[in-house]
């Protein structure tokens, strides 16, 4: 019985987390112009699948193509930048003892809550005057570490027995040695979380881009779906929400290929 | 596993290089041209103005031509793109925006290009459109095209409801009579269809305190307090609230909203008042043909009537690195060529009065040329920040419909630009 | 044995010299920035002196947005840290097929922060929204429209944020409840303590860390919300829903006055700073608490 009602519980849950969803596709489908159809004839007689092909290729303005490739080009490089500058830093953190340590990590720790609207003017205007504005630079580099990640790392690297490098010490190994062939192969699980955090952070950053970025051939996919917003005006509803679902679909096969790290909770066992 | 980043890494480093490495041919020029127009719902409208930039191209060899769209906040983007050092080598310059590139001066003055080319003349313009993107003898930009603000009717529900056409200058009251015989309900009160469409958008409704003799700013520019605020505003926007929620002879804004169709295109209201872009949609609507459309002037409670409009210019900016190359394109883009083909597109009258008379011989057309000497430039053109003026005009239209006494409303809005113009 | 020396600095030097450069030194400019007034397109700058902050504290609409983020930050993170430990509870089941439900339920917090604000417009229309759909199908008022509604569209904000939220809070909770060792309910049982009892004194207490965590960062998230305002309200209606977050956006980005957003920015960074100064001091005591129980 206690089965049963959890069962309805979790598909009552399901049903109101996935409707919005299942409702944006069929939105898509209906004619291009139509007005937004009632519930009882939302399911398209003829799907207008055309609206994804002029939504895709029929926009001489508006790369969708390009800002695809702008926004996997950013997000790999800022998710790899990411990995190494943040496990080296993560590496210092948990593994060796140097005066003011663990002061510098306190700061780094504080910074976490400093983001979004408070810093991003000056950092505009330094961006700017490094001249890197509209450049993938501009995207990239100010993303390429991540106090956050540092800090799930160094829990992560915390948790790793003590006992697996002084064997690799009285082989002689150094701490860059140690950092590569011990720590980091060990550390696989929590390195795929914190990619995969940062990977969809990353991909649907919207502030930042929207500011540093003032060319189409700049755009990433999520300010370039903001576009679409206003392009379509506030009446043709389907060809919005086939521009929503096409900037959905990578992220939703992002996600089955990297959910287990969302879902299983490493990451967050190591943060007590 | 690092290893293999380190190489994927120095992979990606090499496409980013070699993207930047293949820009621009020796010897070729190219320039940007930026405007608004977005993503289409029209893809045969979209290629035949990429047709015509193509032609340039051929027409100009060792010219390539980049358009730069930017269909949401142009104005912000661009004037980031100016402090980006970014800035387009010709700017589409909006008439309700052209104050802050203007005043700023990071506009290239054109006089000196437009007096060395003998193709060009001021005559070919109007004077009051003309005079939009000037400052004294100094020219910013040139009009590419431009619409006075009308007054939309529908003939079938006039004819229908035996009401005369509007013609020359009526006052309020007589438009007030006419939305009353034209909004029609059926035996249960709800209303089928109404007079009139009010959008709460205050590029369109300035006409309304225009033509009751009142202004949004001081003659100068200056501030708001001392005109918005006027006995004749609060008339005018008690009168506009009055025709939704009083009289009801205006659908209200959430209504329009969840149709989710323009009620005017779709037979359901009989007036409107909006620019000539709006004849594209009319082309298109599903219950309204095109012949059914009157054009007619804004009520008014002068002895003559006003409008605004809205104008397209196009301008270099100073930072541009190509400026005779620039102004062959905007040469190009005011042509003749350009121009003809631009105006079959119907969204707006053509800056060049040659190619504008070409089309007068519709009578929808000509009531726009017969209202242009009526028609004054926007404040933006005038003043720095303007589009956070027309911004909170529409949530002071928001607030009046929720209930705000209009006079209250109009001194809080007055004071809100006021402090925002003293620092700006 | 860790080493000692010099080494960590060596380590630690790329990431430290990004946090200084794109963190603390745009900081320390802000500041600066406040005392100035700078025109970006000409570039004149002239020293303002305390001028941008008396202009911050007498403007009524930063007044009004500090307020309408702390109501905000108040009803989300709450709501959302409430639903978030629920859901946990029910997902922390042996039952088949639970984990597919997980994934499900984190879906909508990978989302497109753009996408999800332009799909949940709709849902929020009238008439033809989706809740409104439904609800005129049950034959219920369907003329609401909860973004335009004064009194409604904060409240509509923070559902959508509940909903986007759940799946992140749920894998944190989960985690925190995976973690409490099994011995501790076994040894509340023989104490004859019952299944809700068990709940207050093993499951709550046992949680802490993870709720310091949670509401620490949804917190500062929440007073910094800037998405969801800018694609679906603009602040509106008349400034109801125009949180702090985008009420300075606006300032710099839209009216272009960088010195008065540098000082309104600061001010931010203040109430965040104090407000989690505030819920560690909370938290920390009520940790202790627990422990000497």
């Amino acid at each position: 019985m206690k089965k049963l009602l959890s069962y309805l519980a979790m598909l009552a849950l399901a049903v109101f987390l996935m409707a919005p969803f299942v409702w944006m596709v069929l939105v898509s489908l209906q004619p291009n112009k139509a007005p937004i159809p009632t519930l009882d004839h939302v399911i398209p007689d003829h799907p207008a699948w055309s609206n994804y092909r002029l939504v895709l290729f029929d926009q001489p303005n508006l790369p969708v193509w390009r800002f695809f490739l702008n926004s996997a080009i950013v997000t790999f490089s800022v998710v790899v930048g990411q990995l190494l500058v943040s496990s080296l830093a993560a590496y210092g953190f948990a593994r060796m003892q140097f005066k003011g340590r663990d002061w510098i990590f306190y700061v780094f720790l504080g910074s976490l809550m400093f983001s979004g609207p408070v810093t991003q003017l000056p950092v505009y205007l330094l961006v700017r005057s490094l001249g890197w504005l509209d450049t993938y630079a501009a995207l990239i580099v100010p993303g390429v570490s991540s106090a956050f990640t540092v800090f799930l790392l160094r829990q992560a690297f915390t948790a790793i027995p003590n006992e697996l490098d002084e064997a690799a010490r009285i082989d002689g190994a150094g701490d860059f040695r140690i950092y590569a062939r011990v720590v980091m192969p060990l550390s696989g699980a929590a390195l795929a979380t914190s990619a995969a955090f940062s990977f969809f952070a990353v991909w649907t950053d919207f502030f930042w881009p929207l500011l540093s970025t003032n060319t189409s051939n700049m755009r990433t996919l999520e300010v370039g779906l903001s576009v679409f917003k206003t392009s379509y005006g506030s009446t043709n509803w389907p060809l919005q929400m086939t521009a929503t679902v096409i900037v959905m679909i990578p992220l939703l096969v992002g996600f089955l290929f990297s959910q287990r790290y969302f879902t299983k909770g490493i990451m967050i066992g190591s943060i007590k | 596993m690092v290893k293999r980043c380190y190489v994927v890494v120095a992979i990606m480093l090499g496409v980013l290089l070699a993207g930047c490495a293949g820009k621009g041919n020796r010897g070729e020029v190219t320039l940007h041209l930026s405007n608004w127009g977005g993503a289409d719902d029209d893809p045969v409208y979209a290629r035949k103005i990429d047709g015509l930039y193509r032609q340039f191209e051929r027409e100009n060899p060792g010219i390539r031509l980049e358009i730069e769209s930017v269909p949401d906040e142009y104005v912000q983007k661009m004037i980031l793109s100016f402090v980006a050092g970014t800035a387009p080598d010709v700017l589409s310059l909006d008439a309700s925006s052209a104050g802050v590139f203007i005043n700023n001066g990071v506009l290239q003055d054109l006089s000196p290009l437009a007096a060395g080319d003998p193709t060009f003349k001021a005559s070919d313009y109007w004077a009051n459109v003309l005079a939009i993107d000037q400052r004294g003898k100094a020219l910013y930009a040139v009009p590419g095209d431009f619409t006075p603000l009308v007054l939309y009717y529908n003939k079938k529900l006039f004819d229908r409801a035996h009401v005369p056409y509007p013609s020359g200058v009526w006052t309020f009251q007589q438009f007030l009579e006419v939305a009353r015989k034209l909004t029609l309900r059926d035996s249960s009160g709800r209303v089928i269809q109404y007079g009139y469409n009010f959008t709460n958008w205050m590029p369109g409704w300035i006409v309304w305190l225009w033509n009751n003799g009142g202004d949004v700013l001081t003659p100068d520019g200056g501030r708001a307090k001392g005109a918005l605020d006027s006995p004749q505003n609060v008339a005018s926007i008690t009168f506009l609230r009055d025709l939704v929620l009083k009289e009801k002879v205006s659908p209200d804004l959430s209504q329009t909203a969840a149709t989710g169709v323009d009620p005017f295109g779709n037979g359901q209201t009989a007036m409107e008042i909006s620019g000539h872009w709006e004849l594209t949609s009319f082309k298109t609507a599903p219950k309204l043909k095109l012949s059914d459309v009157g054009v007619a002037q804004a009520p008014t409670n002068l002895p003559k009537g006003r409008t605004v409009m809205y104008e397209v210019g196009f301008a270099i900016p100073k930072q541009a690195r190509h400026p005779k190359e620039s102004w062959k394109l905007i040469k190009y883009l005011t042509g003749h060529l350009y121009q003809q083909a631009y105006q079959q597109t119907g969204i707006a009258v053509c800056g060049r009065k040659d190619v504008a008379n070409e089309r007068a011989t519709d009578p929808r057309e000509q009531q726009f040329l017969n209202l242009v000497p009526t028609a004054r430039g926007p404040w933006g053109a005038q003043v720095v920040g303007y589009d956070f003026v027309e911004q909170e005009g529409k949530k002071m239209m928001e607030r009046v419909l929720a209930g705000t006494d209009p006079k209250q409303a109009l001194s809080e809005m007055a004071d809100r630009i006021d402090s925002y113009f003293k620092v700006r | 044995m860790m080493r000692r020396g010099k080494l960590g600095y060596l380590f630690i030097a790329p990431a430290t010299f990004h946090l200084v450069v794109f963190a603390i030194f745009p900081m320390v400019f802000s500041i600066f920035l406040s005392f100035y007034k700078w025109n970006l397109l000409t570039s004149e700058r002239s020293f303002n002196g305390l001028s941008n902050y008396v202009y911050a504290f007498k403007d009524p609409l930063f007044w009004n947005a500090l307020w309408n983020s702390t109501k905000y930050a108040a009803l989300s993170v709450p709501l959302g840290m409430i639903a978030g430990l629920a859901v946990a509870l029910l997902v922390n089941q042996k039952l088949r097929g639970v984990t597919i439900f997980r994934t499900l339920f984190y879906i909508p917090a990978i989302s497109s922060g753009v996408a999800i604000s332009i799909l949940w417009i709709y849902i929020y229309m009238p008439e033809t929204g989706l809740i409104n759909s439904v609800l005129g199908m049950l034959h219920i008022n369907n003329k609401t429209d909860f973004l335009k509604n004064e009194s409604l569209a904060m409240f509509a904000l923070v559902f959508m944020s509940i909903w986007v939220g759940l799946g992140p809070k749920m894998v944190l909770f989960l985690s925190g409840l995976i973690g409490i060792p099994p011995s501790l309910y076994e040894a509340a049982e023989l104490d004859g303590a019952g299944k809700f009892r068990s709940f207050w004194s093993v499951t709550l207490p046992m949680l802490i860390p993870t709720t310091f965590f949670v509401l620490i960062t949804s917190t500062i998230g929440a007073l910094q919300v800037f998405t969801p305002v800018y694609i679906m309200t603009q602040g509106g209606p008349n400034e109801k829903t125009d949180v702090v977050g985008y009420h300075i956006y606006v300032e710099a980005w839209s009216k272009f006055l960088i010195g008065i957003a540098s000082a309104k920015s600061f001010v931010l960074l203040l109430v965040i700073v104090l407000v989690s100064i505030l819920q560690f001091r909370i938290l920390r005591n009520q940790l202790e608490g627990y422990s000497t129980t």
